[in-house]
């Protein structure tokens, strides 16, 4: 099923298509407003779905009264846990870690409520204004119960419980243990610590969750149109669900407006619409308006670390101790888990450095507000908060440079493959290499120069490092999340040239904007010896492909691109076959570019069209047993998967009028491997800065302690708009990774880098206050109350 | 997020609109540039039984030069303001503040009437209104009546007009000012301010004859500082000036906390501006005095 070999530079002969910034192939059509969206779906005569969503944070179910509704214009079926209770079989998101607690995902609340904005109740009507309308008829009678909004209360004794079955408030708890970390912590020359906080957050996708459910009467079939980055889990998950086979039920992500996570995990609403349209044998639409995609789509972070790292006289990191409260809502996700995140968070903890000892417990706990979920960079950009906080916090007790500090302490090249203190392991990645050229690309001791002589003059202007390291493209000898029983492992590619000599590529993976048309394409090119515009690529679609899980921690450059360049070899060796019949020539004579095969060294050759005419059309030209279906199906598993690795350095000036934090200069060398295409290579790095900046600055989902949301909307919830993302310097450090093509992943590292350099800037600028930064986001209102606090504690002194 | 069911109509004179309005019972809400009014319907937290919709009345737009004042119907689009050279000659301080009003897609539609009659308390028109002494001229079904701006924003969202009365015109007086200024600040450029100031003096060489402030984001309506406009005056001119007006202004407000800022944050943010605006306006004055 594979067969791994390291990548080098000859792997494609003469690549003209890998590497070149090729114009993304979705473009025009999304441009233009001829992409099509879930909502742009039209089946025949649909139905429209809307929900009632409780408002009661906690509170048990005792009545129901949908009779009102029933009766209201243009309503054609109310659905509660009830009705539909025989119509599936509840979902468990199962792992195999111990301490878990496994919550059943249900379509709708059934006996009690959780959070506010979960679903009761769901109308289908003949549109969505009076499905809306009905829903107001809809009569719930609650019995409330003690809210539970701060996991840190959550965890007490006496506090009640979400799910009483399990007999605990705190779904999964987990620690990892290396080395003697209370000695090492004794031995240190330096401790540094405290608690830091990553607030709540919303994925916010451009394009809301999105459901079309198209039921096909003849042969009680389903096909749901989903705004999913999953759609090969969905497909399963469903099928297993509803007992619907998958050849009855094909799941579709046509485009998809953005993901970064809150549209990897099976939704409540996503079986609703199934269990809905097979009920009614009817179509059904629901699009998420943006109050519901705020309130019920898998939210991020929302994690309290406390955490210690030692230091030598010399600067280096010896040991590391964390406890990490993750508050993970009021349920567990599918497939990933609540553990997910929180977990996460821990494992990577310890970063790219060489710390010996390590200690890291977390415990994920239900509260009353929606799941968290995926968000892009998962864990890593709490972990690197906490982590590249303590790196400049031990540089500064210890009075070196933050630049030098990390120089001493990330993994060396020669030092790989490394396994840090958590267990986890880097393959040869270019550490030091992106520090350098990072630096370099800021005039790091320039601007040093830079920042004392703006502080001379009062000037509040902060220089911030953060350097991580995460694994991408991961393999099946890694969960993608910690225990759980579904392959994330690998991913298929299927290409096929028909009797036109047109070529159709089939993958599973799923785009939502990486733009994996392009790229897959680019990698069929050079590999197969086509012409690049000759190539379709289809993806998202589970009747093309018999097993996939779709697009989501970094994995498609690399386990499709790989599945891609297998599959390319195949089909390639095939036609080699076909035209050395053609050509009367040896196979090893031929040579494949350009959608031709051509004798080397003459001017005899044959296209793609006359080969494919030749095998399919052609009753003469060739024997039989030499006519071979021109198609190739690879299914790749990178089994470890790579590494990927950046440091990013953002210098930043306070007003101290406004407490307004201006990024002056971004930087971020990244390892992103081979580049298939430096264009999109750059737009992932910036849109991930870009929200990168939003964790750091702008956004939170302010919950109050009665678990009501307060920043339901985008007045509230406030992201970086077009002036508050810097322009960026983007340097590639492309150091090639073992797998197929020497690919790494990289749509999540501008997020996970970004909020550690730009906390380290804003701590360094309020450096002559004595503050330190350990919360995000570093609102304007935060910074206030910082200075104020050191005004006021410097006042009392003198 | 659909809107409840309404009626809608789009009359051709602003009679037929205050008969319509009349005909709804204080149930009907007028529709301008809707750029407040369809997010309100869409959470349907307003539920009008009908619309009023006075696009489709000619003769509301138009930004007009009456000498001492300017005359702005309601239906002007903020952008009109926004460009306008006659408001960036004669009304300086609006203009300025234009440039602050949301963002480029809401001022194309939004409208002077339809902000004013929102009374946001964050917004620049209302505030403007009450920097100039607008008086802002309605009609219901007993006529045209004009209403002072100070008199016109009641509280947080709510004016004083009647259920059927609809905004057709407002005027601005030109000032009589050696120097001003207009400073805002917002989490991003065009949101709601968290605080913002308007200021303009009248000055000789060696002092203050004359101010005028007002201030929002930092109440439930904008306010015309009057108190601090005569304290100002009162103090002398030097180098402390803008350093003890800032400590007046913040002396005069005292907003409440919300999501976006506590209300400590607000007052410090505006004691800051005040000392910008004040430097400003003196600067400027000092060219022409």
């Amino acid at each position: 099923m594979n067969s791994d070999r390291p990548a080098n530079r000859s792997d494609v002969l003469r690549p003209k298509n890998v590497g070149a910034p090729i114009r993304r192939t979705e473009d025009p059509r999304l441009l233009t407003g001829s992409g099509e969206y879930t909502a742009d779906r039209m089946p025949d005569r649909p139905l429209h779905l809307a929900f009632l969503r409780s408002g009661q944070p906690h509170a048990k179910i005792t009545r129901i009264d949908t009779t009102a509704a029933s009766e209201a214009a243009g309503v054609v079926a109310v659905l509660t846990a009830e009705e539909i209770v025989d119509d599936f079989k509840p979902v468990i998101p199962f792992s195999r870690m111990a301490n878990y607690y496994a919550t059943p995902i249900l379509p709708l609340a059934s006996g009690k409520v959780r959070y506010v904005g979960e679903a009761i109740a769901a109308i289908v009507a003949t549109s969505r204004y009076l499905a809306e309308d009905a829903l107001e008829l809809i009569e719930v009678d609650y019995e409330p119960l003690k809210p539970i909004a701060r996991a840190e209360l959550a965890v007490a004794e006496d506090a009640p419980l979400l799910h009483e079955e399990a007999g605990t408030n705190v779904l999964i708890a987990r620690e990892f243990k290396k080395g003697d970390v209370g000695k090492d912590m004794a031995a240190a020359a330096v401790r540094v610590g405290g608690r830091f906080e990553m607030t709540r957050k919303a994925p916010l996708a451009m394009e809301p969750r999105s459901y079309t459910a198209e039921y096909e009467k003849r042969r009680d079939a389903l096909t749901l149109y989903t705004s999913s980055n999953i759609p090969g889990i969905i497909r399963d998950a469903i099928s297993e669900s509803l007992s619907l086979p998958g050849h009855r039920l094909r799941v579709v992500a046509p485009d998809v407006g953005g993901s970064f996570g809150s549209k990897g995990s099976l939704y409540p609403e996503e079986l609703l619409i199934c269990i809905a349209a097979r009920r009614l044998r009817r179509s059904i639409k629901w699009t998420a308006d943006r109050l519901e995609d705020i309130s019920s789509s898998s939210q991020a972070f929302s994690e309290i670390v406390d955490a210690e790292m030692g230091f030598d006289a010399n600067g280096t990191a010896t040991t590391l101790q964390a406890d990490v409260i993750g508050d993970v809502g009021a349920f567990s996700i599918y497939p990933w888990t609540c553990g997910l995140e929180p977990v996460q968070v821990v494992s990577f903890l310890p970063g790219p450095y060489k710390i010996q000892s390590y200690r890291g417990a977390v415990r994920g706990v239900a509260t009353c507000k929606p799941p968290t979920g995926p968000y892009r960079g998962v864990g890593r950009p709490v972990s690197t908060f906490v982590c590249e906080r303590l790196m400049d916090m031990g540089a500064k007790a210890l009075g070196i440079d933050p630049l030098e500090i990390r120089r001493r302490n990330l993994v060396r090249a020669e030092e790989f493959p490394y396994r840090i203190a958590s267990g986890i392991i880097w393959d040869k990645t270019g550490f030091i290499e992106c520090l350098d050229a990072a630096a370099e690309a800021a005039g790091y001791v320039q601007l040093r120069k830079h920042q004392a002589h703006a502080r001379e003059s009062g000037r509040l202007f902060g220089i911030g490092i953060a350097s991580y390291a995460e694994l991408t493209g991961i393999g099946s000898r890694i969960a993608v999340a910690p225990g759980m029983p579904i392959n994330t492992g690998s991913e298929t590619a299927k290409i096929t040239i028909d009797s036109t000599g047109a070529i159709t590529a089939a993958f599973g993976v799923a785009s939502h904007g990486q733009g994996l048309e392009t790229t897959l394409g680019q990698i069929i090119a050079d590999d197969l010896g086509a012409r690049f515009e000759d190539i379709r690529v289809v993806q998202g679609d589970s009747d093309e492909v018999p097993m996939s899980t779709g697009t989501y921690a970094s994995r498609s450059a690399v386990l499709g691109g790989g599945a891609a360049k297998h599959a390319s070899a195949i089909l390639q060796a095939k036609l080699r076959r076909v035209a050395s019949h053609l050509l009367e020539a040896s196979t090893e004579d031929l040579e494949v570019t350009d959608g031709k095969v051509a004798v080397l060294g003459t001017d005899r050759s044959v296209t793609f069209k006359q080969i494919a005419k030749a095998v399919y059309s052609d009753m003469k030209t060739l024997p039989v047993d030499a006519r071979e279906e021109l198609t190739a199906t690879y299914t790749y598993d990178p089994i470890n998967g790579t590494t990927a690795a950046a440091t990013h350095i953002a210098a930043v000036e306070i007003d101290p009028a406004t407490c307004f934090v201006k990024i002056h200069k971004f930087v971020v060398a990244e390892d992103c491997g081979r580049i298939i295409n430096p264009m999109i290579v750059d737009g992932q790095v910036h849109g991930g800065v870009a929200q990168g900046i939003g964790a750091a600055l702008f956004e939170e989902l302010i919950y109050d302690d009665d678990g009501q949301l307060l920043s339901a909307s985008l007045v509230d919830y406030v992201i970086p708009s077009a002036p508050e993302v810097p322009l960026m310097d983007v340097v590639h450090v492309e150091s090639e990774s073992a797998v197929a093509g020497g690919f790494r992943g990289m749509g999540e590292g501008g997020t996970i880098g970004a909020p550690a350099a730009i906390a380290n800037a804003i701590a360094d600028a309020l450096s002559p206050f004595d503050i330190d930064v350990s919360i995000l986001p570093m609102t304007p209102e935060r910074i206030f109350r910082l200075i104020q606090n050191a005004k006021l504690k410097a006042k009392e002194k003198s | 997020m659909k809107p409840a069911k309404f009626d809608y109509i789009a009359p051709s004179t602003v009679d037929l609109a205050i008969e319509a309005l009349v005909a709804s019972n204080g149930e009907g809400k007028v529709l301008a540039g809707g750029q407040s009014l369809l997010p309100l319907l869409n959470f349907r937290m307003a539920r009008p039984s009908i619309l009023v919709d006075l696009n489709r009345i000619e003769g509301l737009s138009y930004i007009e030069d009456r000498e001492d004042r300017i005359a702005i119907g309601a239906l002007t689009r903020h952008r009109d303001l926004e460009h306008s050279p006659l408001v960036a000659a004669r009304l300086p301080v609006m203009s300025a503040a234009m440039r602050h009003v949301a963002h480029l897609a809401i001022r194309n539609r939004g409208t002077i009437g339809g902000s004013l009659s929102h009374a946001d308390p964050a917004a620049e028109l209302p505030m403007l209104a009450m920097f100039y002494d607008a008086s802002i001229a309605v009609r219901g079904p007993k006529g045209l009546r004009t209403i002072a701006a100070e008199d016109f924003f009641v509280d947080a969202l709510t004016n004083c007009l009647e259920p059927d009365e609809i905004v057709v015109e407002v005027e601005f007086p030109v000032l009589d000012h050696d120097g001003w200024a207009f400073e805002e600040v917002a989490r991003r450029f065009g949101d709601f301010a968290l605080a913002s100031i308007a200021l303009s003096v009248r000055r000789t060489e060696t002092k203050l004859e004359g101010a005028r402030i007002a201030v929002m984001g930092v109440a439930d309506t904008p306010l015309r500082l009057r108190e601090a406009e005569q304290e100002l005056v009162a103090l002398p001119l030097d180098a402390q000036l803008p350093e003890r007006f800032s400590e007046i202004v913040a002396s005069k407000v005292s907003p409440n906390d919300d999501l976006h800022a506590s209300g400590e944050y607000r007052t410090h943010l505006l004691k800051q501006l005040s000392k910008r605006a004040l430097r400003t306006a003196l600067e400027a004055g000092e060219r022409t005095a």
